[in-house]
């Protein structure tokens, strides 16, 4: 009686322990849902996790081989590459500041929580990455027998019996997730720190130039502290989130953009969706080339350019298209007018994004290798 | 020797005045022109000397606390009839707000005046304590209660009203 009265008690102090986020002021703490609370040692068991390679059918990747750190959570590719081999059709996202993201992946506009998320590139088909579907148990049972599981997975979950779950796993990696938080940047500290030499006076034109709704309104669909547009945060409201077609592609016939890529569309099958994505953050954009959902765009110039001509002109070739004319293109995309040393200043402000402490965390790290 | 000291007292006077005439130019500042009484070239000092208020925004979980004056009241400097004085082919007159970059956005008068709505409109100058920079330029338009912040005028550099009936 009193030993099961002790684990549950400290069952409790374990889940409503007051988590320490270490986030700097200004910015909120991310939400995060009542049935996952945050604990530190369900954190650490996440990171494990997201590093295992156990994690794929078979043992060749892990969730890090697409989102890796030093490339804040990306992998560098134009499509990221399943552990079959089978490519996905777009470019990993960056998961730098995911917990205060309000939807997740680049079109899916029902999908808002980490925990279900885990599971599309655990058990997903379409295309395989992690393709564990089918061996969960021989996956649970290998991770049940290391040693290091068997003091996280208890102490991240207390009193939990079966604690080998796939729901622990995935709450697990959620809450690892939650911590990928990127805040300081040199732009950071200029912004909110007070520090004004932080960033460089090309950099300091650079974010005039952003801001400017009359210049490139870059803003517009990149707002928020987060430069990617309303964000879901600790306290705060359920934010609407805006897909947006840039006129990325023009292609003649029933759908504009190539498939499957075709955007918002996929999920709601109306033709005004084709080619509408969620705006990525652009923290930390100049390690995550290359660009655009496909990453068909190599360079931060190149997307510039693009957004520049209001689109994206395809002269030949199946693509071929005048992105600048596609009929579903956001009407805030006009295009804009930049001097070589303004284009210049924008890149330096882009730059001035990247959190090198963050690429370098070592509580982001993978653990395995210590 | 008198007439030296007076010469070199005349010649410090007016060094003293070209002096704090090109530091006044050199201070960012906000013209207010137009259809007023009174034309006005407003600096952080000349705000400083109003009567100050204050905004609180929050931007996605981050929160600002901008001070300036507001926006009424540099039209009440200026000249322009609010209150009970705002009746008539006044109220058939317009606040344009531009910035630096060259947006604008448009005000009617009546919306500006707080005696006719509760919305805000704070003519700020400092964010958090600190004078305004970078992206916001010295001064910029605060407006806490509008649902999107597109006309929070950053880089404002320039008040123009105009009555459209006169």
């Amino acid at each position: 009686m009193w030993s099961k009265f002790l684990l549950l008690f400290t069952a409790f102090l374990a889940q409503s322990g007051a988590f320490d986020w270490h986030i700097p002021k200004p910015f909120p703490r991310p939400a995060v849902p009542a049935d996952n609370p945050m604990n530190p040692a369900k954190v650490e068991l996440g990171r494990y996790l997201f590093y295992d390679k156990r994690m794929s059918s078979n043992g060749k990747t892990s969730c890090a081989t697409c989102h890796r750190q030093e490339l804040a959570f990306t992998d560098g590719r134009d499509q990221a590459e399943g552990t079959t081999g089978e490519l996905h059709p777009r470019s990993s996202m960056s998961l730098a500041n995911v917990g205060y993201s309000p939807l997740l992946t680049w079109v899916n506009p029902s999908l808002s929580s980490l925990e279900e998320q885990a599971r599309i590139p655990m058990f997903g088909s379409e295309p395989i990455e992690l393709g564990l579907n089918g061996y969960e148990d021989r996956f649970l049972g290998d991770i049940g027998r290391d040693a290091v599981y068997q003091k996280l997975f208890p102490e991240a979950f207390p009193g939990e019996n079966p604690v080998y779950t796939i729901g622990n796993v995935t709450k697990a990696l959620a809450a690892f997730e939650r911590t990928i938080i990127s805040v300081n940047s040199p732009y950071d500290r200029y912004r909110y720190g007070n520090d004004r030499n932080a960033i460089s006076d090309a950099a300091k034109r650079g974010e005039v130039l952003f801001f400017s709704g009359e210049r490139t309104g870059c803003f517009q669909c990149h707002g928020s502290w987060n430069f990617n547009g309303a964000l879901r945060y600790e306290g705060g409201p359920l934010p609407h989130v805006i897909f947006q077609n840039t006129g990325l592609y023009n292609l003649r016939g029933e759908l504009s953009y190539p498939a499957p890529n075709t955007g918002l569309y996929q999920y709601t099958n109306r033709r005004k969706d084709v080619g509408k994505f969620r705006a990525p953050t652009l923290r930390n954009i100049a390690v995550t080339a290359p660009y655009m959902h496909d990453g068909s765009i190599a360079t931060l110039a190149v997307v510039i350019d693009h957004y520049a001509a209001g689109g994206r002109t395809i002269s030949s070739g199946p693509y071929a298209g005048i992105g600048h004319d596609n009929p579903n293109k956001a009407l805030n995309l006009r295009g804009f007018k930049l001097t070589d040393v303004e284009k210049s200043d924008l890149i330096a402000f882009l730059e001035s994004l990247t959190d090198t402490e963050f690429l370098k965390n070592p509580s982001l790290a993978d653990p395995w290798r210590r | 020797m008198r007439k030296t000291v007076l010469r070199l007292i005349f010649l410090l006077l007016i060094l003293l005045s070209a002096l704090a005439a090109v530091a006044r130019q050199a201070s960012p500042s906000i013209s207010v022109s137009g259809d007023v009484k009174q034309q006005l070239t407003l600096t952080a000092a000349d705000l400083a000397a109003m009567p100050r208020a204050k905004a609180v925004t929050d931007n996605n979980g981050v929160q600002t606390t901008y001070e300036g004056v507001w926006l009424s009241d540099v039209l009440k400097k200026a000249g322009v009839p609010l209150g009970p004085g705002l009746r008539g082919p006044a109220l058939a007159g317009y606040v344009l707000g531009s910035a630096s970059d060259g947006y604008q956005v448009v005000f009617s008068i009546g919306e500006l005046d707080p005696d006719m709505t509760d919305s805000q409109y704070l003519l700020a100058d400092t964010a958090n304590g600190k004078p305004l920079f970078g992206e916001n330029g010295a001064f910029r338009l605060v407006i806490p209660k509008d649902k999107r912040g597109a006309r929070s005028v950053r880089l404002l550099s320039r008040i123009e009203v105009v009555q459209l009936r006169k």
